[in-house]
């Protein structure tokens, strides 16, 4: 042990970026503990084999493993590792994590929010809370990311629209594909309101970072253009650029090492040789998303933490969330269409960037009141080819080969355009939703895994129901063929949060408002976990713009 | 804007364009030149030992050739095969299974004709494919070959399987870019990990 940092932070994504990046440019010496390596632009490529069907920026399941608890038949609580399901729950291992990875879906929350139980009332079975920042406090840095990280779309103001402090996005919407067009029509048509989606890929050069290429290829891959504003390319390149801080990849860290007062004092990690070293600092961010985050304060045991780094409460894993709802699709048959209308729908590259929020709020007799919704948003179906014919390998459980598997590929590639939706609702934080440790399992380090238990509550599933069967008449409307859908309970793993939520009341959070924790006063956490209630919509923006308002904080604490 | 590939955006729009609009039928002529200019070209020496030899064969039951319809030869899928399982990267248990299973299925051939499945016509390689579907084993082995022929017919061309794209073309799939240089393929990258 040499060098003490200002502030060592773990994890480089979107909770770890803007920390990273506000505290270097102050001066501060930084440095990131990283678990996966350094890839750059140079690095991705449009290689489906790459980016989603071989572990390269996710560890194999084999030597590092989640356990999935969820109910049996019988309802009891059975957990199966992620080894044998193949359910993946890493979502990317690499400097500047899974915002690499991400479609760039950009929806802030809305002053409701931010205080939930105040504004629907407490549903039993479920832990909701108020926030104890409001929507005021994180405006200003919801604007902030619009700049850093760039934020391109188009505002229109609608009922349904969040206060803003400026007029519009600082960069112009992204291309857009013909069938928006479509589906503002059938909108309309419908008494719907179709929201442009802000998206985090630059539709103009910033700096280093080139304009979006629209290759069609986007989500789940890394951006060769650096348009796609992940922490690596929007944040870290320009903190690193100070001389201030030091990103150390392939570095796990496996626990935070406390004093008899209760402070950290070192972050304890495996280097890429794999020889265990320690990092000292002032101060500690933990951001290696939800789960993992979780995990580590719950292996990082003191002698003021017996139970686990800032959880003398027993809260941290508790109350983990997905931003989760269903998803639906239609066909768009070309055989239905001139040959000119066809080239048109085949068009690859440009974005759908449509969205409906017009079940944000639902006021029902169906639901006895005013409850919260969700938001939906429209996309074309992910254009990975492979994906799409192994897929088309089973009928059932029979295999197809052969010259029937020959011709039900050609059907399915090259007959219709398809359009799907996600719903994305308020999940709902209960008891049955948490992370715990392990110990029975080890990773290939020899540390417990983190188990999770996916419980969700009834009412998510109704909430999607009820947006689910309107967001299907926007298809149908469109002229879509073969409408389908499919609502369930199972969460996204790519799309999760909560764990370490924050609040005033030690009893009941881990963090307080700052998103420092309540008993360890050198110790934050700036991912999603702080989250106490997802809101209705992926979590990035939020994640960044909440980091960007802790960093602020840290700032003050260090000066 | 100049991109990485020295391609202006424009430029690479229209070309995507065009490939869309070239490729709306995967012409006959196109593959029957690929196949005539494929016959003088020397198979490498590992496609002659007995295994591989069943593999390919097996590939070809899997995924047959017809005068539009590129096979698991003209994808290379013997090829890309090879390569991915033979990759010191590679989960070496896909290999072990798929070469366990060619036993199997000269053994249900020997049993079923008295002679080895390549040696078996076409019709009665379908029929122990069929028998071999039956079983969870057989199955899961079949299903594995039929990922990586997929995976060979829609791969970038850098990993030996989808040639000059022809799978691309054959199924209008409009591939991404830029594409993997050889210094960026998956087991390049995954080296990166280590």
């Amino acid at each position: 042990m040499n060098k003490e940092y200002d502030v060592c932070i773990i994890g480089s994504g979107a909770g770890g970026g803007p920390v990273a990046l506000t505290l270097a440019r102050a001066g501060y010496s930084i440095v990131i503990l990283e678990k996966g390596p350094w890839f750059t632009e140079q690095d991705f490529y449009k290689d489906e084999l790459a980016c989603c069907r071989r572990s390269v920026y996710t560890p194999k399941l084999s030597e590092e493993q989640h356990m999935i608890e969820d109910t049996d038949s019988d309802g009891r609580w059975v957990a199966e590792s992620t080894s044998d399901s193949g359910w993946d729950f890493w979502n990317g291992n690499l400097v500047g994590g899974s915002s690499n990875l991400m479609s760039g879906f950009f929806y802030r929350l809305k002053p409701e929010d931010f205080r939930l139980l105040s504004e629907f009332g407490p549903i039993k079975g479920a832990n909701v809370v108020d926030w104890p920042i409001s929507y005021e406090d994180l405006e200003p840095y919801y604007t902030l990311v619009e700049t850093e990280v760039g934020v391109s779309g188009h505002f229109t103001d609608h009922p349904f629209a969040e206060p803003r402090s400026s007029k519009d996005f600082p960069y112009p919407a992204t291309t857009e594909h013909p069938i928006s067009g479509q589906f503002d029509k059938a909108c309309h048509d419908l008494d719907l309101y179709s929201l442009p989606t802000p998206r985090a890929i630059l539709s103009r050069a910033k700096g280093n970072r080139r304009s979006c290429e629209y290759s069609g290829f986007c989500g789940s891959y890394g951006c060769s253009s650096g348009a796609k504003g992940s922490s690596r390319a929007a944040l870290l390149d320009q903190a690193v650029a100070t001389g201030n801080c030091e990103i150390k990849p392939l570095c796990k860290v496996y626990k935070l090492s406390s004093d008899n007062t209760g402070k950290v004092v070192s972050a304890d990690y495996y280097d890429v040789n794999k020889q265990k070293k320690s990092i000292r600092a002032k101060l500690f961010v933990v951001a290696c998303q939800a789960i993992e985050s979780s995990r580590l304060l719950l292996s990082s045991t003191g002698p003021k933490h017996p139970d686990g780094l800032a959880n003398n409460t027993g809260q941290v894993g508790k109350n983990l969330l997905f931003s989760a709802g269903g998803a639906g699709s239609g066909d768009f048959d070309y055989a239905d269409m001139d040959s000119e209308s066809a080239a048109v729908m085949k068009t690859r590259g440009p974005f759908v960037n449509r969205g409906l929020q017009d079940w944000y709020f639902i006021d029902d007799p169906l639901f006895g009141g005013r409850v919260k919704g969700g938001t939906v948003d429209f996309l074309l179906r992910h254009p990975n080819a492979m994906s799409k014919a192994v897929n088309a390998k089973w009928d059932g459980d029979e295999l197809v080969w052969g010259r029937a598997l020959q011709t039900k590929l050609k059907s399915i590639f090259t007959s219709s355009q398809n359009l799907r939706y996600e719903i994305f609702c308020d999940w709902l934080p209960t008891d049955n939703c948490f992370v715990s440790l392990d110990e029975s399992v080890k990773d290939k380090w020899g540390s417990p895994v983190a188990k999770v238990r996916i419980g969700y509550h009834q009412h998510d599933i109704e909430v999607g129901n009820y947006i689910n069967e309107r967001s299907m008449k926007v298809l149908s409307r469109m002229g879509a063929k073969n409408v389908r859908s499919s609502i369930s309970g199972a969460p996204p793993a790519n799309l999760v949060a909560g764990g370490c939520r924050f609040g005033h009341d030690p009893e009941t959070s881990v963090l307080n408002a700052d998103c420092r924790a309540h008993d360890v006063e050198n110790l934050y956490v700036t991912d999603g976990s702080f989250m106490p209630t997802g809101g209705s919509v992926p979590y990035t923006w939020t994640i960044y713009a909440n980091a960007f308002r802790v960093a602020e904080q840290i700032k003050e604490v260090l000066s | 804007m100049i991109n990485q590939t020295g391609i202006s955006r424009r430029e690479f729009m229209t070309r995507l364009g065009l490939l869309g609009t070239l490729a709306i039928s995967y012409p006959a002529t196109a593959l029957a030149d690929r196949r005539q200019s494929n016959t003088n070209h020397q198979l490498p020496a590992w496609l002659e030992a007995p295994v591989w030899k069943t593999i390919a064969q097996v590939q070809e039951t899997l995924f047959p050739a017809a005068e539009d319809i590129p096979g698991a030869g003209d994808i290379g899928a013997a090829m890309y095969l090879h390569k991915a399982i033979e990759n010191p990267n590679a989960d070496g248990e896909d290999r072990d299974f798929i070469f366990r299973g060619t036993g199997w299925l000269d053994e249900l051939a020997q049993q079923r004709y008295t002679r080895n499945f390549i040696q078996l016509t076409d019709k009665e390689q379908e029929k122990i494919i069929m028998e071999t579907v039956q079983t969870t084993a057989g199955r899961n082995w079949v299903s594995m070959l039929l990922t990586y022929i997929l995976e060979a017919l829609l791969c970038e061309p850098v990993y030996e399987g989808n040639p000059d794209g022809i799978g691309w073309s054959w199924l209008e799939h409009q591939p991404g870019y830029p594409t993997p240089a050889t210094d960026k393929t998956w087991d390049q990258l995954l080296q990166r990990r280590a």
